[in-house]
């Protein structure tokens, strides 16, 4: 059979490790892929919503006759006229939202411009938006605050009547004290803002429901978690899980903002089984901007303390995160920002406390890192400050607080258990593969020279946690000699149908052309989690790869009952079994012992993929343009199935990373409205022109904690470039006080006017 | 992001253009490149009730030079202007300056004559327009007209071409021999409007300025001249002293409406460099022909 | 209103509202949903297909627009036979795409591009202004950019 192996000139069962082009690119190239907006469904409706354009105030009426008037308009509704509709569900329960529901159509109150006011299914996409134009909204605007700091003041806007905007309160650690703070040898404090983002996948979000004629309801929807949607849909319509089918086809991309079930997507399934009528609706650029979900949008105040060589002594964070108007999804990433704060550090003490607080923007959610990223830019902004108060050179200062690896695991003091790896190996790396010293010696020659060039470079070491709860997997032999991989993972972009079947096909010893993958189908799929925190590959690739290994088992118990002589007779070989002097393939086995199916539901716990990030920057210093000479990134990800893919997800993080550095902001005016007339000219993500030279390295340091040892990847670059690119240019700008991302040119140019107002001012008696 | 509904009507001349206009008066819409109508269309920010579609008029897609005017026909796509028109140095400065307009795909699409009548404010040929004072072309009901690209943008989005008219062509003052041009712009990235622009040329004869153009945009609610500062150079030597003097004397002519994106302060200092900066391009555009 | 014109080589009528995009008519009509809408409003590309040989953005052109021309879309670029075009290859041997969903709009932008000027990926100024024209949000450009100039080595090679 090794010969049907010669397209990519491999053995069979050797495929970890190997750039092999993925599955789906055959069809997506051609045009051939399915997204939710292709698909042809006979009968189907289109939906379009009519959203608040103010971000806070009572609403007094909404009128739909002329709407209804509309041709080619099947239907017009607000709350009013639905009063069974269910409200939009949490991304998981908490008592948090006691008291704060999310009608998905707006009742009383609207709370974020962008929110669901009404709903017009038509004949087509043109003929509803012409309904939703003709809808006359009346709301009387209310104060509103979109700080989350602001929020908690007294007198700030109640968002929700006789509940405070503070929804909930977590920490870690033990609070530290003044008397610390007072005697600690070297204290440094810094406040930082984590700006709101856009996901802003390409392709936005996207549902159809289909009602059947057994009272069930099938669902397409471009999702990363197919069976909580089928769960959350199963409880609110009560209608039994086995009769809604939740078929997630090609995604678009998804980054943390696909992984909810909306209050859109309720209201189209809704109206869907009360007009016994397929019904569509398809996100515009205008809604995905304002009215999905944001990512970040924290304040952090942060404290460090210090011996006066440079040890770091304790760390305290406060912070106030806004969920935006509602807190159904925004208070997930809190906690994983909670148990990262340690950062690749031995920090003996850290104090925590997270608020998360309402306000009057969009509802914040899991973005791309969800969590990591604000823990790392908490940590590695501060140690460069601590570094420069000593006058130490940024890679010495952490080179003196990195966990050791004969220390790992390591557990923190905010209760991570760091599993493997090398810190200061990864520090080492980067710095090298930076050229760091040429850069400092560079750096020291401008200074000297005084012709006004600003160079910069920033170092950020950061270790992310990847995967949460468990996955099933399973790994099934046909009688075709094909195998099926079952996951309940589900692919937004990252390439499954390649990765898995190179897992499956290993772990078999057969030809990956043969492994089939099957996901993102809650018919074919019995159970699942889903594609969200880097976890497909080492939860779910995991639980494939004891599958099939349990697959052979299996077989091998199977050949020996059927051949009666016992298990330890029986030997196992790239698809062939072995029992004396017969021989049988697996094919063979299912042919006569019948179907040949292995499960497993695999629950490891989280891994801690880390590496560290080396940016070398030049600032304009007449416009303050920020210009990336060179960006090093060395990931350990655990195990690689697949380097190409690995690269690729590097590659998109790092971009990802940068725009949150340099570019990334949901603007808004005082009053609550998105500043985003002009949609993606407005709200920019990088293009090709702002790609850096970028060089990847890699540390492979597999997952102790299962078989297959993948550690997860595609979030490191939203985690470590953003502290690395803005400690670049806090470097390059001589460490101005109050630098917050983006670093748009006039953030620079303000930072360099503030040094020479006060290098003025020192000059002054 | 659809277009509420509208009548559409493809028409093959100047005049028929002008009385299908007619038709629907405050109502109906020239299409051109369409770039920016249609992209407002799809937010339904403008939602015309007829749009009378120019395309097939092929007299608009001319370029002619004559006279010491580079006369640009309403249907000029930007990326005509990628290989210099005229072997003027106005052929160097719109080719330099296309390459700043959206992308390649918008390019090949989009009009000069309809950037001029969309006036968006931080847009790039509204700038080279008002810097040579160019003269805009109108045809309307009442027969043709032109206006001095100064009198021409009012406000944002807003110009002295009334409804019922449309422009016809766009004439461009050649800038002789001895001129170079310079163009500098700043944006958040690649893919974002500019913050600022600024557009430059400077005619020498003997080593000395004998004329100065100087196009800002951004920094006002229409482009405009920075006239003090051109007056500053007149006489004086290429020099890059004179270059961020005049930079500086650009500022104080501006007065930037509030926008999202960068504040009042910055964009003024920003245009200020950027006058300096093409004020250098267009000395090292001399010398580099010299 | 009713317009007829060429669809990846075939004549194609259609009977359309003025307002119908380019685009739109192409999905929803003519059903070649490889052309994909990703902002509609020109900024995106992954509605790109090539109009008489120049790459456009087909949500900024009414199909009203397009009578009489001809018109390029993805699923046009595979021989018939099957058979891959070079870039369509190299974006699958380079990994220029994640989610596939900008890679027709990136695939009909550099065909006419490389169509137009092979040598356009020797110079780097003109090939970061055409890679600039399209957004993506997974790949971070650099399997795209190295799909480009693999494509086009290739493409020289044929030709």
């Amino acid at each position: 059979m090794s010969s049907e192996s010669s397209r990519y000139g491999v053995e069979p069962g050797d495929y970890i490790g190997r750039r092999l082009p993925r599955v789906e690119d055959a069809r997506m190239v051609r045009g051939e892929g399915h997204y939710v907006a292709d698909l042809r469904v006979e009968g189907c409706l289109e939906a379009a919503f009519v959203r608040s354009s103010l971000a806070h105030g009572r609403l007094r009426g909404v009128r739909l006759d002329e709407a209804r008037a509309v041709p080619g308009v099947v239907g017009v509704w607000s709350a009013h006229e639905l009063p069974e509709l269910p409200a939009a569900q949490p991304l998981f329960p908490a008592e948090v939202l006691e008291g704060r529901d999310w009608p998905s159509l707006a009742t009383d109150r609207v709370r974020f411009a962008g929110q669901t006011v009404a709903v017009v299914v038509a004949e087509n996409r043109y003929t509803a938006e012409d309904g939703a134009d003709a809808v006359d909204v009346e709301v009387k605007e209310l104060p509103a605050v979109l700080d989350p700091t602001k929020a908690t003041t007294a007198d700030a806007p109640e968002l929700f009547e006789g509940l405070s905007n503070v929804v909930g309160e977590w920490g870690t650690g033990e609070d530290i004290g003044e008397d610390f703070w007072k005697n600690a040898p070297v204290v440094v404090e810094a406040s930082y803002r984590q700006p709101p983002l856009a996901p802003t996948s390409i392709e936005g979000r996207a549902f159809l429901a289909r009602p059947e004629e057994d009272g069930g309801l099938t669902v397409w929807c471009s999702h990363q978690a197919p069976h909580r949607l089928r769960r959350d849909l199963s409880s609110v319509f009560e209608i039994p899980q086995q009769k809604v089918r939740v078929v997630v086809p090609d995604v678009g991309g998804a980054f943390g903002g696909k992984s909810e079930t909306f209050p859109e997507y309720l209201v189209v399934a809704y109206l869907a089984l009360r007009l016994g009528r397929p019904v569509r609706w398809v996100e515009d650029r205008a809604e995905a901007l304002a009215g999905a979900t944001h990512g970040r949008g924290q304040n952090q105040r942060v404290r460090l303390a210090a011996d006066r060589d440079g040890r770091m002594l304790a760390l305290a964070v406060e912070v106030d995160a806004s969920t935006g108007a509602y807190p159904h999804y925004g208070f997930a990433p809190l906690f994983n920002m909670l148990r990262l704060l340690a950062g690749v550090y031995k920090t003996p003490r850290i104090y925590a406390r997270v608020r998360a607080v309402v306000t009057n923007t969009t509802p914040t959610a899991p973005y791309r890192g969800a969590g990591r990223p604000e823990a790392a830019y908490a940590v590695e902004r501060t140690v460069d400050l601590l570094a420069r108060r000593l006058d130490l050179d940024p890679a010495e200062i952490r080179r003196r607080n990195l966990i050791p690896p004969e220390a790992l695991p390591y557990e923190t003091p905010t209760g991570a258990l760091y599993d493997s790896g090398d810190y200061p190996t990864a520090l080492d790396k980067a710095l090298e593969a930076a050229d760091y010293e040429s850069w400092r010696a560079e750096q020291r020659r401008r200074l000297e020279s005084g012709d006004g060039s600003l160079l910069g470079i920033g170092i950020s070491c950061y270790v992310e946690s990847a995967g949460v709860m468990e996955e099933y997997g399973a790994v099934e032999a046909r009688a075709d000699g094909s195998f099926l991989a079952l996951s309940g993972a589900s692919s937004t972009g990252q390439g499954h149908e390649i990765t898995f079947a190179q897992v499956v096909a290993s772990a078999l010893g057969v030809d990956v052309e043969r492994v089939r993958v099957v996901e993102a189908d809650t018919d074919a799929v019995p159970r699942g989690v889903g594609s969200f925190a880097s976890r497909s590959m080492q939860v779910g690739g995991a639980a494939l790869h004891r599958a099939a290994l349990g697959l052979v088992e299996e077989a091998r118990r199977r050949t020996a009952n059927f051949f009666g002589i016992s298990v330890e007779e029986v030997g196992y070989r790239e698809g062939m079994l072995f029992a004396g002097s017969e021989e049988l393939s697996l094919p063979e086995l299912v042919e006569r012992t019948g179907p040949l199916r292995v499960e497993d539901v695999f629950d490891p716990p989280q891994a801690f993929p880390y590496g560290c990030y080396v940016a070398v920057v030049e600032v304009d210093p007449e416009l303050g343009n920020v210009r990336v000479l060179r960006l090093v990134a060395v990931d350990d990800c655990g195990l690689v199935i697949n380097p190409m893919v690995v690269e690729g997800q590097a590659y998109g993080s790092i971009m990802q990373g940068l725009g949150q550095a340099l570019y990334e902001e949901v603007p808004y005016d005082a009053a609550g409205r998105h500043l985003l007339d002009y949609g993606l000219l407005d709200y920019l993500l990088p293009t090709f022109s702002e790609l850096p030279p970028v060089r990847l390295e890699e540390m492979e340091t597999p997952n102790p904690n299962t078989p297959l040892g993948a550690k997860g990847v595609g979030e490191s670059g939203c985690i470590g470039v953003p502290p690395a690119v803005v400690n670049a240019v806090a470097d390059a700008l001589g460490h101005p006080a109050d630098l917050q991302m983006p670093l748009t040119p006039e953030t620079c140019w303000t930072a360099l006017c503030d040094r020479s107002a006060a290098r003025s001012a020192e000059v002054r008696p | 992001m659809k277009p509420a509904p509208f009548d559409y009507r493809a028409v093959g001349s100047p005049q028929e253009a002008v009385s299908a206009l007619a038709e629907r008066p405050g109502e109906a819409r020239v299409l051109a490149g369409g770039q920016s109508l249609v992209l407002e269309m799809n937010y339904r920010r403008e939602r015309p009730k007829l749009l009378v579609d120019i395309n097939g008029i092929s007299e608009l897609e001319r370029i002619e030079e004559e006279g010491g005017v580079l006369w640009v026909g309403a249907l000029v796509r930007h990326r005509d202007f990628e290989e210099p028109v005229s072997a003027d140095p106005l052929g160097r400065l719109l080719s330099r300056v296309s390459r700043y307009i959206g992308h390649p795909p918008i390019r090949t699409r989009g009009t000069m004559a309809g950037s001029l009548a969309y006036a968006h404010p931080v847009a790039e040929w509204p700038a080279v327009a008002v810097a040579l004072d160019a003269g805009i072309e109108l045809l309307g009901p009442d027969g043709p007209r032109a206006v001095s690209a100064g009198d021409f943008f009012l406000r944002p989005f807003a110009t002295a071409c009334r409804p019922g008219e449309m422009i016809t062509g766009v004439r461009l003052p050649l800038l002789g021999e001895n001129s170079g041009v310079g163009f500098a712009e700043q944006r958040r990235t690649q893919a974002s409007f500019a913050l600022v622009a600024a557009v430059a040329t400077l005619t020498v004869e003997d080593g000395t300025i004998t004329a100065a153009r100087i196009g800002l945009a951004g920094v006002a609610g229409r482009p405009i001249r920075a006239r003090e500062a051109e007056e500053y150079l007149l006489g004086s030597p290429l020099s890059a002293e004179a270059f961020a003097e005049a930079g500086r004397r650009a500022v104080r002519e501006t007065d930037p409406l509030p926008e999202p994106h960068a504040g009042v302060a910055y964009r003024r200092h920003a245009v200020g460099v950027l006058a300096g900066r093409a004020l250098e391009q267009a000395a090292a555009d001399l010398e580099g022909r010299a | 209103m009713k317009i007829e014109l060429e669809v990846n080589g075939k004549k194609r009528e259609l009977n359309i509202e003025p307002r119908r995009t380019l685009a739109d008519a192409l999905r929803e009509d003519l059903g070649l949903t490889g052309t994909h809408l990703g902002c509609e409003h020109g900024v995106c590309g992954a509605c790109t297909v090539i109009l008489d040989g120049k790459a456009v953005r087909s949500c900024l052109m009414f199909a009203a627009q397009c009578g009489g021309r001809e018109v390029r879309t993805v699923e046009s670029l595979a021989a018939d036979d099957g058979t891959p075009h070079p870039l369509q290859a190299a974006f699958v041997a380079e990994h220029g795409l994640q989610c596939g969903f900008c890679t027709p709009g990136f695939l009909m932008l550099v065909t006419a591009a490389l169509e137009g000027d092979p040598d356009i990926v020797e110079d780097e100024e003109r090939l970061r202004e055409l890679l600039t024209s399209n957004l993506c949000r997974c790949t971070g450009y650099e399997g795209i950019r190295r799909a480009v100039v693999r494509a086009a080595g290739d493409m020289k090679a044929f030709s």
